[in-house]
């Protein structure tokens, strides 16, 4: 007892957590066969005697999927092999049509990648293969199980990491830019919610003065970012319990329950000979050209880290603001092309920031939901940049453009928003202000400049927003000398 | 019932497709061999008529317009039953045609129904399938061989023009031999297998079953080429080549004595047309191993779908998954295919599959020793078979001795060679094959030189 209370004093325990992560690869057909891969709310529609597995059939790969996948490779800064192969992968399940998954085994299609996080660490990827999904299991009221195959067929690119994670933050953080990357280069659309971007973390933990790492377990069912999070946590907290218990981690596939958030054990983890993994005799390997990769490369487009760089030396913003605009590449262009040609960026910026990400997340929608055009945005915000309105005004266009009621320049003109900053006009204005406030005239003179602001203020509501604050300030000032 | 011989007959209008079609489907009701499973009378008989009215306006399809096709029971045809003489399929319904069948009908042929064969393929003598035994037409107290047990029965019998087999390791080959045809295994890459039920995916063969070779190229050159359900084609074509020189063997151990001396008479036939060279086959046992560790490997992966899940067989019974799995699989397949499928996973499991993968290295030791012994000739003959057709019963309590059926044409799949067996005589009424093995992609050389033999033999009688 004595012993045991000193070694858990001092050791600290680390924590290995490598990161298995499949995408959904957009894709119009599956695979194996010309099965569509898109929606459909009738189960059994979207498939052929091919992703069925029938008698006699056989894969023919679909060069769309190859392409992705080497898009995914090189933005994760994966060697490309140019020669790779398939195998199976042995086992049987009712949602599994051949009884076996065609996947790459011992030449996957990319490998020896990194990201690197935020905190400047390296995340090694060590592959990158293509693999097809399998079906889907419903479990009905009656307690019949019930298999959907639209899915089956539909292609995955699997991402395996190195256990190069120390916490679920570093987890979570390698699933977002996983995301991020995966929507810039069109590769998946890696929707959590819709089981496009599913991730399987491997979590072992040892006493920091032992060299070989620990017995792993793997986490399954994990929906949500959220979800990894808990789950990597939950998992750790129980196997530091048995560690410091004295007894053994086995290794076992968990199972994490989304509506207790826990993990509980699933089924004994198969080695690598049980899934009797070999060469799939019907595809021949899979060689591709030098020049097929360099075109792809040549064809991709700025990546997400790429592209908050030059957002923030081009337009002068923060590292925060940045990310924010480059959370999604739909929104960055967007900006890039309502931002064009305005000379006060910063406040064009500013206003941007402030406006656009709020009303997506209000509405929770896409930015390509809007009800208005980049070039609608970009017409506003030139006219906030020559003072034709002011930015009041500019958010009440905004709320009208969001309900659809029209173009900025309809707007404006409907509601009167423009500013004539018409000098007579704000003559009359500031005269009007003087003469219903004779005594705050008093007490400005005799030295409460502060009032100042006030009788701005009074003079731009009667205003209206047709004359901008700047030419009320110096008539105002005039005046009141 | 030979291809140019009825269509000339519908060209003179002696015959008519429809006519013949009566005339067959009679036969085999009255020979009660065994040979079809199914009988497709209703698509055969729209078929037949379509074909007698193009042969009326005097506009045959192709050179097989009319002519008459059997199909093995493991290539799918649409809307028909396809059993793989397996109960597990029993009831099963292809939804699709294989590549193959879509090839024959576009060019006119007439599908009369689907042959029987050992189960999921996997037989030398016809014995193992669910719907019975197929008799030979030649004596009915023998054995067709197999696994296209059917198909070379229903050539032989006048039940077809053609049929269509497949061959992983002798399956076309040994029942031609045995029932007295033609049996062409063309080289692996060639014939689309979409639509064959996999039995070994990368040593089967699609292959064709005929009365003379001349027909066997006839079918060969409208199935073959490129296809897009198949990415295992190669369309290699070698350039055109008469043969002169041709290895032989001296003996061979475990040989029937009354084969080797057809064998040995029927070289002499030739010898005055042919330069003969003396070559040695000492791989014969590595190549059979080699064979059973492939094939029952890629077996087991290949029938696993055959769950009771999607199609087929169906047991609701079963407390959990791995019962319903068990009755299924445990009654649906027969014991030669449970046999296999449990050798084949073991030799996957067993140290992460190393057997498998030292049966590709030995493959490649067979694949050199075969181009070594073709270098300086054009093709080699041997026997078909070690044997003549045997009994019933006979060998089916033996596996192993089963196994060694395929002792002489085994070896030529796992080469990729094309091969052929032409019938090289009889013994009483027993048929004696002997195969032409050649080059990789030779096909229409070796077919022209097959077509040369079949003639001098002929000749002689």
């Amino acid at each position: 007892m004595q012993l045991k209370n000193y070694g858990e004093r001092m050791d600290n325990f680390i924590h290995t957590i490598g990161i298995e992560v499949h995408a959904q690869v957009k894709s119009r057909s599956k695979i194996f066969c010309r099965c569509s891969t898109g929606l459909s709310n009738e189960p059994n529609t979207n498939i052929c005697p091919v992703c069925m597995g029938f008698p006699g059939t056989m894969p023919s790969l679909n060069v769309e999927v190859v392409k992705q996948a080497v898009k995914a490779g090189i933005a994760l800064n994966c060697k490309i092999n140019l020669e790779s192969g398939f195998a199976r992968k042995n086992y049987f399940y009712p949602d599994l049509p051949k009884g076996y998954q065609i996947t790459q085994f011992k030449l996957p299609i990319a490998e020896n990648g990194f990201i690197i996080l935020s905190n400047s660490k390296k995340i090694r990827i060590r592959r990158l293969h293509i693999e097809e999904d399998t079906g889907k299991m419903i479990h009905d009221q009656n307690e019949e199980t019930l298999i959907d195959f639209n899915r089956a067929g539909v292609p995955l690119i699997e991402i395996v990491t190195e256990p190069d994670f120390e916490s679920s933050n570093e987890a979570v953080e390698y699933m977002n830019r996983i995301r991020e990357i995966l929507r810039y280069t069109g590769v998946s659309n890696a929707n959590f919610e819709m089981g496009e971007l599913r991730g399987e973390p491997n979590i072992s933990i040892r006493k920091s003065r032992e060299s070989s790492l620990g017995t792993k377990t793997e986490i399954k069912n994990l929906n949500s970012l959220k979800a990894m999070e808990r789950g990597i946590e939950f998992e750790i907290e129980r196997q530091t319990r048995i560690l410091k218990e004295g007894h053994k981690v086995i290794s076992e596939t968990m199972l994490y329950n989304e509506k207790k958030h826990e993990v509980l054990p699933m089924r004994k983890k198969e080695s690598v000979s049980e899934y009797r993994y070999f060469i799939e005799p019907d595809l021949p390997n899979l060689v591709i050209k030098e020049n097929f990769v360099d075109e792809l490369k040549k064809s991709m487009i700025e990546l997400p880290e790429q592209k908050r760089e030059r957002l923030i030396s081009t337009y002068k913003i923060s590292k925060n603001e940045s990310e924010i605009l480059t959370s999604e590449k739909s929104l960055a262009d967007f900006f890039e092309e309502a931002i064009k040609d305005i000379k006060q960026t910063k406040r064009a910026v500013n206003f941007f920031i402030r406006e656009i990400p709020a009303i997506l997340n209000n509405k929770n929608i896409d930015i390509s939901e809007l009800n208005f055009t980049s070039s609608d945005f970009n017409y506003l915000l030139k006219e906030i940049d020559n003072e034709s309105i002011n930015l009041n005004s500019a958010q009440i266009v905004i709320s009208e453009m969001i309900k659809g009621k029209g173009k900025p320049l309809d707007i404006i003109e409907k509601l009167n928003l423009k500013q004539t900053n018409n000098e007579d006009t704000a003559m009359n204005i500031i005269n009007q202000v003087i003469s219903e406030n004779p005594k705050e005239v008093e007490r400005y003179k005799k030295g409460e400049d502060k009032l100042f602001g006030v009788f701005v203020g009074l003079c731009m509501k009667k205003a209206k927003g047709s004359i901008g604050p700047a030419i009320i300030n110096k008539i105002l000032k005039k005046i009141l000398k | 019932m030979r291809v140019c011989e009825i269509t000339e007959k519908y060209q003179t209008k002696e015959e008519t497709p429809i006519n013949l079609l009566d005339k067959i489907y009679e036969s085999i009701e009255k020979d009660n061999l065994n040979d079809y499973i199914s009988l497709t009378k209703n698509i055969a008989y729209e078929e037949a008529y379509q074909s007698q009215k193009r042969y009326k306006e005097r506009k045959p399809l192709s050179k097989i317009d009319g002519v008459f096709f059997s199909i093995k029971d493991n290539i799918a045809v649409e809307n028909i039953r396809m059993t793989c003489g397996s109960k597990i399929l029993s009831d099963f319904i292809s939804p699709y045609s294989a590549t193959v069948v879509k090839r024959i009908k576009e060019n006119g042929g007439i599908i009369v129904g689907k042959t029987n064969m050992d189960e999921f393929a996997m037989g030398s003598s016809n014995e193992s399938s669910y719907f019975g035994s197929v008799k030979n037409p030649a004596d009915m107290n023998y054995v067709p061989g197999g696994s296209s047990g059917g198909s070379a029965a229903s050539v032989a019998s006048n039940h077809t023009c053609i049929s269509i087999g497949s061959d992983t390791g002798g399956s076309v080959r040994q029942p031609a031999s045995f029932c007295g045809v033609v049996g062409f295994k063309p080289t692996y890459g060639t014939i689309s297998r979409y639509g064959l039920t996999a039995f070994s995916s990368s040593l089967d063969t699609i292959g064709i079953m005929s009365e003379n070779v001349k027909d066997a190229n006839t079918v060969f050159q409208i199935i073959r080429g490129e296809d897009e359900h198949d990415s295992t084609l190669e369309n290699i074509e070698k350039e055109k080549k008469r043969y002169k020189k041709i290895g032989y063997i001296e003996s061979m151990p475990q040989i029937d004595k009354t084969v080797e001396n057809i064998y040995k008479s029927r070289i002499e036939d030739l010898k005055k047309d042919y330069e003969f060279v003396k070559i040695k086959m000492d791989f014969i046992d590595i190549s059979i191993s080699t064979y059973q560790i492939q094939t029952m490997c890629e077996t087991s992966s290949n029938l696993a779908r055959f769950d009771g899940i999607k199609y087929g067989l169906q047991l609701k019974s079963g407390e959990n998954l791995r019962e319903i799995y068990s009755a299924v699989r445990g009654n649906g397949f027969g014991n030669e295919v449970k046999r296999r499928i449990l050798i084949g996973t073991y030799f996957l499991t067993h140290k992460e599959g190393k057997y498998y993968e030292l049966s590709f290295e030995l493959r490649d030791y067979i694949v050199n020793k075969m181009d070594e012994i073709l270098k300086d000739i054009d093709a080699i003959m041997i026997p078909t078979s070690l044997t003549l057709p045997f009994k019933f019963n006979e060998k089916m309590s033996s596996p192993l001795r089963m196994q060694f059926s395929d002792s002489l044409t085994a070896f030529s799949n796992l080469a990729n060679l094309p091969a052929i067996s032409i019938n090289g005589g009889y013994a009483g009424k027993l048929p004696c094959g002997i195969q032409i093995i050649s080059k990789r992609f030779d096909d229409n050389n070796l077919l022209e030189f097959a077509d040369a033999v079949e003639k001098l033999w002929g000749e002689n009688g």
